[in-house]
């Protein structure tokens, strides 16, 4: 019994310390997201190069499909242009949900589309456009109601328009091998 | 003019307050939204509230809340709301389940252990297990103890 109770604070002390080192390598931003395994949310927003052209969650259905969610402002989505365009010359759908940030009215900035149209041709002229088209989310509704923290986020929805996955942050050979090219796959079939 | 700059001061003050300014239909309903933000968690920005952040996420949830709570929304509802979104991560309170069962149950368990040792130590105490001290010392005692110098000095 005496001897039980010397053990007792190295054990207590040999725990924390395995609990504390594991935490050293876990990433803080990984959760569980709540949308997963649910319907794409219900929206109607337009088409950033063709405003005239109204998207809805019921259109978007028929296919697997990836949902990037982007923005011209947003380093990393730039630097995820490339590979993206990879995958779609693979043959993955992939549907850019634009990411506009607000407008901030103190400094006089006023909502441009047409504007924010040229921008986006032009990056995508540049880095590569890896998008069957693009859906503008002015107001960050359907960003909202999908849980996006920030950009760049990518959804897996399948045929029947259902999330399957959620990835937060770029995608990049490593993370499309090792989280989402096999459970593109397997919709696809 | 001392007025003049005084009512440059009061121009100034209301300019820049007036950016800031909700107003609501009711004190319970501003309480409610001071309370919503504060306990919200900005998704983007691990550990600040909703009402601290200015990560557009965190100002878009904070648009929300006012949105919700100006609908005439309780807490719970607008809670749902923003947890359906963004999980249970986005509520300072974490509710019971089978992950965090553990955060309940462990202090718990943690005074329970401390009470059952503390009650056996005394019981111990109590039926002198533990300690032998000098005055318990019996005369059979002191009797073996001097056989057992008796035994070194003879060896010496």
């Amino acid at each position: 019994m005496r001897k039980l109770a010397f053990f007792i604070p190295f054990v207590l002390f040999i725990g924390l310390s395995v609990f504390l080192f594991s935490g050293l390598f876990s990433d803080p931003m990984e959760r569980e997201s709540s949308v997963l395994n649910k319907p794409l949310p219900a929206f109607t927003l337009p088409d950033l190069q063709q405003p005239d052209n109204l998207w809805t969650a019921e259109k978007l259905k028929g296919k697997p499909y990836l949902l990037n969610v982007w923005g011209t402002w947003c380093v990393t989505c730039n630097a995820e242009l490339a590979y993206l365009t990879e995958l779609r010359e693979q043959g993955v759908m992939i549907i850019g949900l634009y990411y506009q940030q607000p407008s901030d009215a103190a400094f006089g900035e006023v909502f441009n589309l047409t504007a924010l149209q040229q921008e986006v041709a032009l990056k995508l002229e540049q880095q590569g456009d890896p998008y069957q088209w693009n859906i503008l989310d002015k107001d960050r509704s359907l960003i909202f109601d999908l849980g996006v923290t920030g950009a760049p986020e990518t959804f897996l929805i399948d045929a029947k328009g259902i999330i399957r996955y959620h990835h937060i942050g770029d995608i990049n050979p490593q993370v499309w091998q090792q989280k989402l090219a096999a459970a593109y796959q397997s919709l696809e079939e | 003019m001392k007025a003049f700059f005084l009512s440059l001061l009061l121009f100034t003050a209301t300019t820049q307050a007036s950016q800031a300014l909700i107003e609501f239909q009711s004190p319970e309903q501003q309480a409610l939204f001071k309370e919503l933000t504060q306990e919200l968690r900005c998704p983007k920005c691990q550990n600040q509230n909703i009402a601290d952040s200015n990560a557009v996420v965190a100002v878009d949830m904070r648009n929300k809340t006012l949105e919700l709570v100006q609908q005439g929304q309780d807490k719970d509802q607008v809670l749902d709301y923003m947890k359906s979104r963004y999980g249970d991560f986005v509520h300072y309170q974490p509710p019971l389940n089978k992950f965090t069962l553990i955060l309940w149950l462990l202090p718990a368990l943690m005074a329970f252990g401390l009470v059952l040792v503390l009650l056996l130590r005394r019981r111990a105490e109590r039926s002198g297990a533990v300690t032998e001290s000098a005055e318990q010392a019996t005369p059979q005692l002191e009797q073996q103890l001097d056989q057992l110098i008796e035994q070194y000095r003879r060896k010496s």
